[in-house]
């Protein structure tokens, strides 16, 4: 947000909403009518004034009502803008026409009770709607008590009962009586899943999640007494990425997992806490008492995005979430108009984040003859020369909210790091990283002629980029800031020792301010940027990178081990929503082949890769013969297949087959299919067990569209799928209810009893129980269809050439999953498609666009600065190569020269290759490199400051 | 609940739960189960025998139809919906009991409520406690006169009989003048302090319907025929049945 909010191409219209829209693709016209704020940004300071002046109390819509606040407000802490604002609704000023009390203190006259609403008109080429999801409503559901009975809560007050920002600064109490509850119960697909008591037919694809989440944080967060804590679900969907894992680490904690639905919620005694009755699963009627309950409520479009839809012209599905094919999933049904995030479908963040990168492609895409035309560059002030000047440190310590302050004493941090040596300056901020701190501490650096900056809050890895760029708004060198990790690596590790993490707290600051002491300005370096594009993988998702750097006008080039383009979209009859996927994959092949900057290379493998961001160099083999290739920037769109199973007779028995299998059959010859008597599907064939510990997220969409065509084709047809969790996220669940519908027989197995199956000369039969009616069933069928994982395509070559990673089960990594979910930890290589995770077409898609949308960051310039933390040979180098060795970037090269007229040995370092991690600084036994910033006398400071007693 | 092995699969087999989706509107929704348990831990009728509403769906939806056919659960059902009411997928089950009584030969259907219907059949007051016409109206009378004696603001209380035109004709279970006459009187209180223009009928008093009950759907309709005839005979706009 913040970022957001301090891009010089970002233009913010807050309090703003659009009344008219007209025009066509490349040209529009947006009419945006905005809100007067009655508080002028350009003078309030936020200090709060206002909001503690004004005598008008509403509910906080931000804590979910569960706290007051005033008309006078600011959202929450970290807003941005970090501007107050007044809810003309709320204030009594503008509601009855007195009071002005706000007025009458803001020390700026910020307060405009005169501003009015303005119209504003803009011209732009391409629209992004992003008006994310509704919290469902229970209140009309009597049968939780919700609004009726005051321990009900639903998951988003939940998430703010937990949060160090919410009303009770996370220290998670119930309401009726404001203690600690002890036993807690959640209840799964309140408002998703049903077409009964709304017409939410959909699952909301995050609840199962987030209540896994909130859970873990809440046994994190109980001191002392452990919560015991339960879970009523229906299917619990963990499909994503590392979600199973985490699914397992909750069920290890303890935590009670109960497939079972009550009936309804009942006070608990004296009007606190709750009562219900619930079967399980084996029909045992129970009836518990709990604490607290929490309605994990699902996604619903957000309010006022059918007036949005209209406005813009764009269609809607039945639902209400914006219309897209799977095909184009960023695409609305207007062109030029893209949508993205929960209002195109729900779904969590790391595919919102993707999404939204798809987004940016396809609207850039749109633009791309006019890049540059418009945008605006940053320039900063010259830079202050500090050289010779004894240091003046500012420390700025940070409480994060509660976050650092709810376990250090961020008081006392600061008023000891006064008396540390060459500190000039300490101020303790509620948020460190708020916009407005910014500001201030840039003043602060021209004020006190502060010339080095220590911050005590959060890791370097999120936040030191903003930090240098505070400072090179103040004049000073961006290199002259030095954090220290009081969060991470304090607050959230030591939770259960305020004392000691106080004391350590100290230590960190004492070693940082002894580091920064002894900083140095550092500059970028400028490399030249190869304007060209490798991608790997030639499937759906690789030629939709290709094309999509292609049509944005970078030469690539498509790179495919195969004889031929395509990958396991050959496979494919339709996406969920029902596209033929044939006639389109073959007009993309078409396009890629024949687009002007795509160069395609198929039988071809990559043999080396040197270089790095903005510059690589690789040899490819194609067909036995080498050649060599430069780019900028690579995207890695290596796939995954379907694994081959080693159990329920397949292999041994040609009645018993894989979905693909079956796909093929049903494509070639559906007339034979039709007349079978029986099919049954079994699910999680090497899936979610000790070989693959995770979920192959597809196949449960898949088996339910292939039944469901079944029954389209022979609706006397038996057919059985045997689940273990049925998991049609999304509006997936829409195929799920239709398969039921027409029939199909879904029945439930564990892994400990799985299903067994046998072959006898009339068919097969499988051995399985039914979990309601806890009887054995044995099921005489034609076919078996066995859903087999997925599983990654061997790419351990590449990761070894590349130096990136991939996750214990051989899925290429993201440098963050939230954060940068298409990023590699390599920069300038990208990931897409199902090399980073089995996912179906539309979200590989999604995340193939958002690979061109962040490689176009790379190439998007001719020149791009490198980060000045790199190694740096001395004179005292006598070339003895030991640091050659350790690099594992091969940044190192020995040279040989001649100086005065004798040969010497001494080592070279590529500052593009070279990550900076220090290997070689360690190795060195005769200080002959070193690390810009990481000086062994910085270093050296840091540990003589570790050790001295703690003042 | 039998430990047997259900056999599957094979030929197709027409199923007692088609049969009974071919009736209602949508089918029930009655193959849209996702055996989530709230029917059964709604249920008043859960633990009566085993009764399990989800297990008799599920039984319904594997074919187990000699079973469903036969089970004393299909009686445990009171018909209150309450199941039906918070399903995520709106499973008419109330429909599928019914239907499964209605499999049941009429004279093995529960005495109790069998009977109810036949006395409700043997006279136009349709009371299945036997309530004849005089002792209706003695009693009405009776008590509306003791409420006018007894109780201050309540002079003028009116207990009308066959009152011809009144704007509504009630009901009224027969249970009440037979054993708790008392329990008539709060709602004429509310009926006269409204200003209502009501009115009791001497035919086809009765509210309750046991021929619903035990799904004997010809004599259902023959009871709220009765029932509907009383009320247009005296000319009344509006039947309200308390039942």
């Amino acid at each position: 947000m913040v970022e957001c909010g301090r891009h010089l191409n970002i233009q913010l219209h807050t309090l703003s909403e659009v009344i008219g829209f007209n025009g066509e693709a490349g040209n529009f016209n947006v009419t945006v009518k905005k809100h007067p704020r009655y508080i002028r940004p350009e003078k309030c300071i936020a200090c709060g004034a206002c909001a503690e002046k004004c005598p008008k109390k509403v509910p906080d819509e931000y804590n979910m009502g569960l706290s007051k606040r005033k008309a006078a407000y600011i959202k929450y802490a970290q807003s941005v803008p970090l501007k107050y604002a007044i809810d003309p609704e709320a204030c009594i000023y503008l509601t009855r026409g007195k009071c002005r009390a706000c007025e009458k203190f803001c020390p700026t006259g910020a307060i405009d009770f005169e501003e009015k609403e303005e119209i504003v008109q803009m011209a732009v080429g391409s629209v992004i709607l992003a008006p994310g999801y509704t919290p469902f409503d229970p209140t009309g559901w009597d049968f939780y008590g919700y609004g009726r009975i005051s321990d009900v809560v639903t998951s988003i007050q939940y998430e703010r009962l937990l949060s160090a920002g919410g009303p009770y600064m996370g220290h998670v109490v119930r309401p009726s009586d404001e203690k600690e509850p002890r036993k807690v119960a959640w209840i799964q697909c309140v408002g998703s899943r049903n077409t009964n008591r709304c017409s939410n037919g959909y699952c909301s694809s995050v609840c199962c999640m987030y209540a896994i989440k909130q859970m873990l944080i809440t046994a994190e967060h109980a001191k002392g007494q452990p919560v015991e804590q339960t879970v009523f679900y229906m299917d619990m969907r963990s499909p994503g990425k590392e979600f199973e894992r985490y699914y397992e680490s909750a069920k290890a904690r303890g935590i009670r997992f109960l497939r079972s639905r009550p009936h309804t919620i009942e006070p608990g005694e004296g009007g606190n806490g709750v009562r219900m009755r619930y079967v399980t699963e084996a029909g045992e009627l129970k009836e518990e008492e709990f604490d607290l309950a929490v309605l994990s409520v699902g996604l619903e479009p957000a309010k006022g995005s059918r007036q949005l839809a209209e406005t813009f012209g764009i269609q809607l599905d039945n639902f209400g979430f914006a219309q897209s094919s799977n095909l184009s999933p960023v695409h609305s049904t207007r062109p030029g108009v893209f949508v993205t995030g929960a209002f195109q479908a729900p779904k969590a963040i790391p595919r919102s984040v993707t999404q939204a990168s798809a987004a940016a492609a396809a609207a850039a895409e749109a633009l791309h003859v006019v890049r540059g035309t418009l945008t605006r560059e940053k320039s900063y002030p010259a830079e202050r020369d500090v050289s010779g000047q004894a240091p003046r440190i500012g420390v700025f310590v940070c409480s994060c909210g509660i976050n650092i302050a709810g376990v250090v004493d961020v008081k006392s941090v600061a008023e000891y790091a006064r008396a540390l040596p060459n500190v000039a300056l300490v101020e303790n901020n509620l948020f460190t990283c708020s916009a407005d701190t910014q500001d201030m501490i840039a003043a602060r650096v021209r004020e006190h002629n502060l010339n080095r900056i220590v911050i005590a809050a959060c890791t370097p890895r999120t936040h030191e980029p903003l930090f240098q760029d505070t400072l090179k708004e103040a004049g000073l060198n961006g290199y002259l800031v030095e954090m220290a990790n009081i969060r991470n690596q304090n607050s959230w590790v030591h939770q259960r020792e305020p004392e000691k993490a106080t004391a350590k707290a100290k230590d960190q600051v004492r070693m940082a301010v002894a580091k920064a002491a002894l900083a140095d300005p550092l500059h970028k370096l400028t490399i030249q940027v190869v304007q060209k594009a490798l991608v790997i993988g030639g499937g759906i998702s690789g030629m939709t990178a290709a094309l999509g750097m292609a049509e944005q006008g970078y030469p690539t080039v498509l790179l495919e081990k195969a004889d031929r383009l395509g990958g396991n979209a050959w496979n494919l009859t339709s996406t969920a929503k029902g596209e033929a996927v044939r006639p389109w994959l073959e007009g993309l092949i078409e396009k890629v082949n024949q687009h002007e900057h795509i160069k395609v290379l198929t039988s071809a493998t990559l043999k080396t890769a040197v270089g790095s961001v903005g510059s690589f160099v690789s040899e490819v083999e194609v067909d036995g013969q080498l050649q060599s290739i430069t780019y900028g920037a690579a995207i890695l769109a290596t796939g995954a297949r379907e694994s081959r199973p080693d159990e329920y007779l397949y292999g041994q028995d040609p009645r018993v087959m894989t979905q693909l299998q079956m796909a093929t059959r049903l494509m070639e010859r559906p007339a034979e299919i039709a007349k079978l008597g029986s099919v049954a599907f079994i699910q999680c064939v090497g899936s979610r067990n000790e070989q693959r510990p995770y979920c192959s997220r597809i196949c449960c969409t898949h088996t339910v569209k292939s039944a469901i065509r079944l029954k389209e084709l022979n609706p006397r047809m038996n057919v059985y799928v045997l689940f273990r969790d049925l998991r049609t996220y999304g509006k997936r669940e829409e195929l799920y209810k239709k398969a039921r519908d027409l029939g199909v027989l879904f029945i439930r197995y564990t892994l400990d009893s799985k299903p067994r199956v046998t072959s006898n000369g009339r068919g097969l039969t499988i051995a399985c129980s039914d979990p309601i009616l806890q009887m054995p069933l044995e099921l005489s069928v034609d076919h078996l269809v066995l859903a087999a994982a997925v599983e990654p395509n061997p790419n351990h070559d590449l990761v070894a050439l590349y130096k990136c990673g991939f996750n214990a089960d051989g899925f290429l990594t993201e440098a963050h999953p939230k954060l940068r979910p298409v990023d590699m930890s390599v920069d300038g290589l990208f990931l897409c498609g199902m090399g980073n995770y089995p996912q179906p077409i539309e979200e590989s898609l999604a995340q193939a666009q958002a690979t061109v949308s962040r490689a176009c960051v790379v190439l998007a310039r001719k020149e791009m600065q490198l980060d000045a933390i790199k190694s740096a040979v001395t004179e005292k180098c006598d070339g003895c190569a030991l640091c050659l060795d350790v690099c594992p970037y091969r940044a190192l090269k020995l040279m040989e020269e001649n100086g005065n007229g004798r040969p010497r040995r001494m080592i070279a370092s590529d500052p593009a290759l070279c990550k900076g991690c220090g290997l070689c600084a360690a190795t060195c036994p005769k200080g002959g490199i070193y690390v810009h910033g990481f000086t062994l006398e910085q270093l050296k400071a840091q540990v003589v400051a570790a050790l001295a007693a703690n003042g | 609940m039998t430990t047997q092995t259900l056999p599957l699969g094979g030929a197709p087999k027409s199923l007692f739960k088609d049969k009974v989706m071919d009736l209602l509107p949508d089918g029930g929704n009655l193959n849209a189960c996702l055996t989530c348990g709230a029917c059964a831990a709604g249920c008043p009728a859960t633990g009566l025998e085993g009764m399990d509403p989800r297990k008799l769906l599920r039984m319904a939806s594997l074919g187990m139809d000699e079973e469903i056919l036969r089970t004393q659960w299909a009686w445990y059902c009171t018909m209150c919906q309450r199941c039906i009411y918070v399903c995520p997928m709106k499973i008419d089950i109330p429909q599928l009991v019914f239907n499964l009584r209605k499999s049941w030969p009429r004279d093995r259907r529960p005495k109790g409520i069998r009977e109810s219907c036949d006395m409700a059949l043997r006279s136009d007051t349709c009371s299945a406690m036997g309530a004849n016409e005089e002792d209706w109206r003695y009693v009405v009378e009776d008590v509306a006169e003791e409420v006018r004696q007894s109780q201050p603001g309540f002079e003028h209380l009116l207990a009308p009989m066959d009152k011809k035109g009144a704007t509504y004709f009630l009901n009224q279970n027969s249970r009440e003048p037979v054993t708790e006459p008392d329990e008539m009187v709060p709602l004429w209180k509310v009926l006269h302090l409204g200003g209502v223009d009501w009115t009791y009928g001497s035919k086809g008093w009765a509210a309750e319907n046991y021929c619903m009950f035990i799904a004997d759907d010809e004599n259902w309709e023959k009871v709220v025929r009765t029932k509907a005839k009383a009320v247009d005979d005296l000319g009344c706009k509006y039947w309200l049945n308390t039942e």
